[in-house]
């Protein structure tokens, strides 16, 4: 993408986030509502965690301080990714109810509009409230503070944010080749939860899945990792932004092709 | 120079089919069939700038489908598309800065805020200068009348009201072409009127090339110099609106009241020789029916000469009833034959 | 009228059948999540061999039962009956003779039937097949179980019509469906089983229907309620079906009202 196109976009973004604000002032309800059930979805699996941990002092070798700080990180991009690709309805606001024609005819990229449209900052407020987590068991875990890890952290959270935007691009866009209503979705809204474990309770496959297939690890134990210095695993963890490059390269094109699906060019 | 220019377009759709019964949904999840199926036969029209021209056919006839052609939505399987020299589906964000589209039945406005606010961001995504989004809108707002309502949110506006400001919508980046998807479904006679006005306001000002379909003939009538008239995916009407009417009208209809009673056998005495058909409505007024080839004035000249009239209507067969005609005798070329548009 | 009812389990057993791409992504997507947690469960247990009353064997048990009995009674009952008190098409279901609830309750057996034969039989094959998961030998604790999943379906789309019906008094209840999706999973014990909660949190979970959606027939099939235990667990599910009919009938008579009222 070019320069132009760039500012285009982050102007468009700027006008969309306005009629967002303006959309929610009208239902000021629903925005509390909204932030409360996000967060009631990360307390109940701080909730898991805590729990576990009252049967167990550690899980594979992993404190519970430990484990809260990768849901801590887990968090942050998670938040983001919630804010930029609110997809979720996807299939059936765009597909089913036939607003994707109305999209193209529009001079923008469809991914783009469809992104700005559905734009969700609410979900920032989960972010927040991870990184406040993360800081608490940082804390708690005296871990030390070197200059570059704030550098490192949004580096991470960029990688971790672009594997989310990409494998639910790709997911969004089977709703091009499928005519399934509720769209699978939801149900891979499980499979993410696992990458926020320590990886090492898995076995070979489980681990080879979430770390190269569903590569959900990159979204919390290997980028989280970084951090702590007990389990650093410095190639996994470096390795997450390039993952998060090569994971959204991949989603966009599925996203492409799935278009041109879309508008019957060959198949 | 052409807005729209058309070759042997065609488009097919591969259609899943479904297997009866449960067995059938059983074999359906393991094993596909499809089958392919044409809404859009190869057909050819061109559209000079500057005109309007309306797109008829039954439901399912085709026309979504071209239009979406037209518009870029779609890719065509075969044939030559040129709308405002671009290839719609080849560069399809160029394109689609020139052009116009209302789908009639789906908004393109932010549901919960002022309308103002949805012609704001489309100002940013055409990237509309500032000037020339002021001056426009101004323009629009002036001769659609929506001065009130540019703050209220749409979910608040009637649909005649959403309408008018769905036409500004798809018009502040200055299109020279209009697409319309059944622009006037749903409104009442006031609105409709109100729209057709301002769209042809709009072509003869701005010389917008304006192409809509409806399944409302009086647009046609009230817009259009020409139609395309569309049946199973193939043309079979593409000429001026009169020229329908003068090819498909069988006749016409002459009504006359009369001061004292008469007699169909009376009257038809009068126009012995002439190929007409009288009916009697009452006592005092009666109808007569005269072929396209026989001249209205012979039949006048003979019954007013003898009779006592209070008054006289001719009735033009409506383009209402040629088009159910057309559809109900599957084709226009029938009749016609050798004549070509 | 009661085959018309029959008619719409069947209609959408066929809906279901209709969109290979779910029942794929379903199948591979249920076989991760047994995985995964037999997994974490495995990895917290140690060496531990029992906790809060669990054998590890009972533990992958239950883990697997659980997610097929989920996949039998979870249904998204909630969000269409929102979305046609939202698009207003309630209103034209209203004037139809039937029971637009019960209508709703029969969509949702369909669908739950559909994964059950063709999702949850074939997946509790494969999953015995590759974890160690013991089934019960004792016939009456299979038909047992299959009557407690019965009542699971009916109290998880109980619950699931009542937060559904809040969108006839809310504009957007969005949110609410999601926090009880999320409630109705860690709570109902699926992700933990209730037993590994602290006491207190135990004391208060027994006085919510969530227990007696997963937990109570799953240990049912585990074998860690047998005897009288069972059959009080299947008094307890019977009972909470009975007290949620009367919040959804005065919630319905409200919605009507409301729609009566301002016309949708």
């Amino acid at each position: 993408m070019s320069a132009s196109k760039w500012a285009y976009n982050l102007s468009l973004f700027r006008e969309y986030l306005g009629n967002y604000i303006k959309t929610r002032l009208t239902y000021r309800a629903d925005f509390w509502v909204e932030v409360l059930s996000d967060l009631l979805f990360s307390a109940m699996n701080l909730v898991f965690i805590f729990v576990v941990f009252g049967h167990t002092p550690s899980l594979a070798g992993w404190s519970e301080a430990e484990v809260v700080f990768v849901y801590g990180y887990f968090m942050i991009p998670f938040g983001v990714f919630g804010t930029f690709f609110n997809l979720w309805n996807f299939s059936e606001r765009y597909i089913v109810k036939g607003e994707m024609d109305r999209v193209l005819t529009r001079p923008a990229h469809s991914l783009v509009q469809i992104m700005l449209e559905n734009v969700d900052p609410a979900s920032l407020i989960g972010s927040l409230v991870g990184l406040a987590i993360m800081g608490s068991a940082w804390a708690t875990l005296g871990l030390p503070f070197d200059w570059y890890d704030p550098l490192a952290l949004l580096a991470m959270v960029i990688g971790s944010v672009l594997i989310y935007a990409g494998l639910y691009t790709a997911l969004a866009a089977i709703s091009f080749y499928s005519d399934a209503p509720t769209g699978i979705v939801p149900l891979m809204f499980n499979i993410q939860n696992y990458g926020r474990y320590p990886i090492q309770i898995y076995n070979k496959g489980i681990r080879f899945l979430l770390t190269w297939v569903l590569p959900f690890a990159f979204v919390g134990v290997y980028p989280a990792s970084f951090f702590l210095d007990r389990h650093g695993d410095l190639e996994m963890s470096l390795l997450t932004p390039a993952v998060g490059v090569v994971v959204f390269a991949f989603g966009l094109f599925v996203w492409n092709r799935g278009v041109k699906r879309y508008r019957g060019a060959g198949s | 120079m052409l807005a729209i220019d058309v070759s042997d377009l065609r488009k097919q759709f591969k259609v899943q089919k479904n297997r009866e019964g449960l067995k059938g949904a059983l074999k359906d999840l393991f094993k596909r069939e499809h089958t392919e199926v044409a809404a859009v036969k190869d057909i050819s029209f061109q559209i000079p700038q500057g005109e309007i021209c309306g797109y008829i056919g039954e439901n399912g006839a085709g026309k979504s489908t071209t239009i979406k052609m037209l518009t870029g939505i779609l890719v065509p399987t075969s044939g030559k598309i040129l709308v405002n020299g671009y290839v719609p589906y080849k560069e399809r964000e160029e394109f689609v800065r020139g052009i116009g589209v209302v789908f009639g039945q789906r908004s393109q406005l932010w549901w919960d805020i002022g309308v103002i606010e949805s012609f704001r961001l489309l100002r940013k995504v055409y990237r509309v200068s500032e000037a020339d989004f002021r001056a426009r809108l101004d323009e629009l707002v002036e001769t659609l009348q929506l001065q009130e309502l540019l703050n209220r949110p749409v979910r608040k506006l009637s649909l005649g009201q959403r309408m008018r400001c769905e036409l500004v919508a798809a018009l502040l980046h200055q299109p020279s072409i209009l697409f319309l998807d059944e622009p006037t479904i749903g409104l009442d006679i006031v609105v409709k009127t109100e729209i057709r006005e301002f769209l042809k306001k709009l072509n003869r000002e701005h010389g917008t090339t304006i192409l809509l379909t409806t399944h409302d003939l009086q647009d046609i009538e009230a817009l259009c110099s020409r139609v395309i008239m569309l049946d199973d995916g193939r043309i079979i009407y593409d000429g001026g609106l009169d020229e329908l009417k003068d090819r498909w009208g069988k006749g016409r209809e002459v009504q006359f009241q009369f001061n004292d009673p008469v007699a169909i056998a009376d009257l038809s005495r009068l126009t012995e020789g002439l190929e007409v058909r009288w009916s009697k409505e009452n006592e005092l007024t009666a109808k007569v029916w005269i072929p396209r080839e026989l001249n209205v004035s012979e039949v006048l000249s003979r019954v007013v000469g003898t009779k006592d009239i209070s008054d006289i209507k001719i009735f033009e067969t409506n383009t209402d009833e040629i088009v159910r005609e057309i559809y109900q005798s599957g084709s226009a070329a029938a009749p016609v034959g050798s004549v070509s548009p | 009228m009661t085959s018309a009812y029959f008619d719409l389990i069947r209609i959408r057993f066929l809906m279901m059948l209709a969109y290979r791409v779910n029942y794929y992504s379903g199948i591979i997507i249920y076989a991760i999540n047994i995985g995964a947690y037999y997994f974490t469960w495995k990895a917290i247990y140690g060496n531990a061999q029992t906790l809060a009353g669990f054998t590890v064997d009972q533990m992958t048990t239950y883990v697997a039962v659980s997610w097929m009995a989920r996949a039998f009674y979870f249904n998204n009952l909630d969000r269409e009956i929102a979305n046609d008190i939202r698009d207003g098409s309630v209103a034209v279901q209203m004037t139809r003779p039937y029971n637009y609830l019960l209508v709703k309750m029969m969509q949702g057996f369909g669908e739950g039937l559909f994964r059950l034969t063709l999702f949850m039989f074939p997946g509790m094959v494969v999953v015995s097949l590759i974890f160690p998961v013991e089934l019960p030998t004792d016939p009456l604790r299979w038909v047992l179980f299959f009557v407690m999943i019965w009542f699971s379906f009916l109290i998880n789309s109980q619950l699931n019509i009542l937060t559904g019906l809040f969108a006839f008094f809310v504009e957007n209840n969005e949110g609410l469906m999601r926090m009880k999706r999320v409630a109705v999973d860690l709570l109902s014990g699926v992700v933990i089983p209730v037993a590994f909660f602290p006491f207190w949190a135990r004391t208060v979970l027994e006085w919510t229907p969530f227990p007696a959606i997963t937990y109570l027939p799953s240990s049912v099939f585990t074998g860690r309620m047998a005897g009288a235990e069972a059959w009080q667990a299947l008094l307890v599910q019977a009972v909470w079906f009975a007290v949620l009919i009367v919040p959804i009938l005065v919630m319905w008579r409200a919605s009507r009202r409301r729609l009566f009222v301002q016309g949708g």
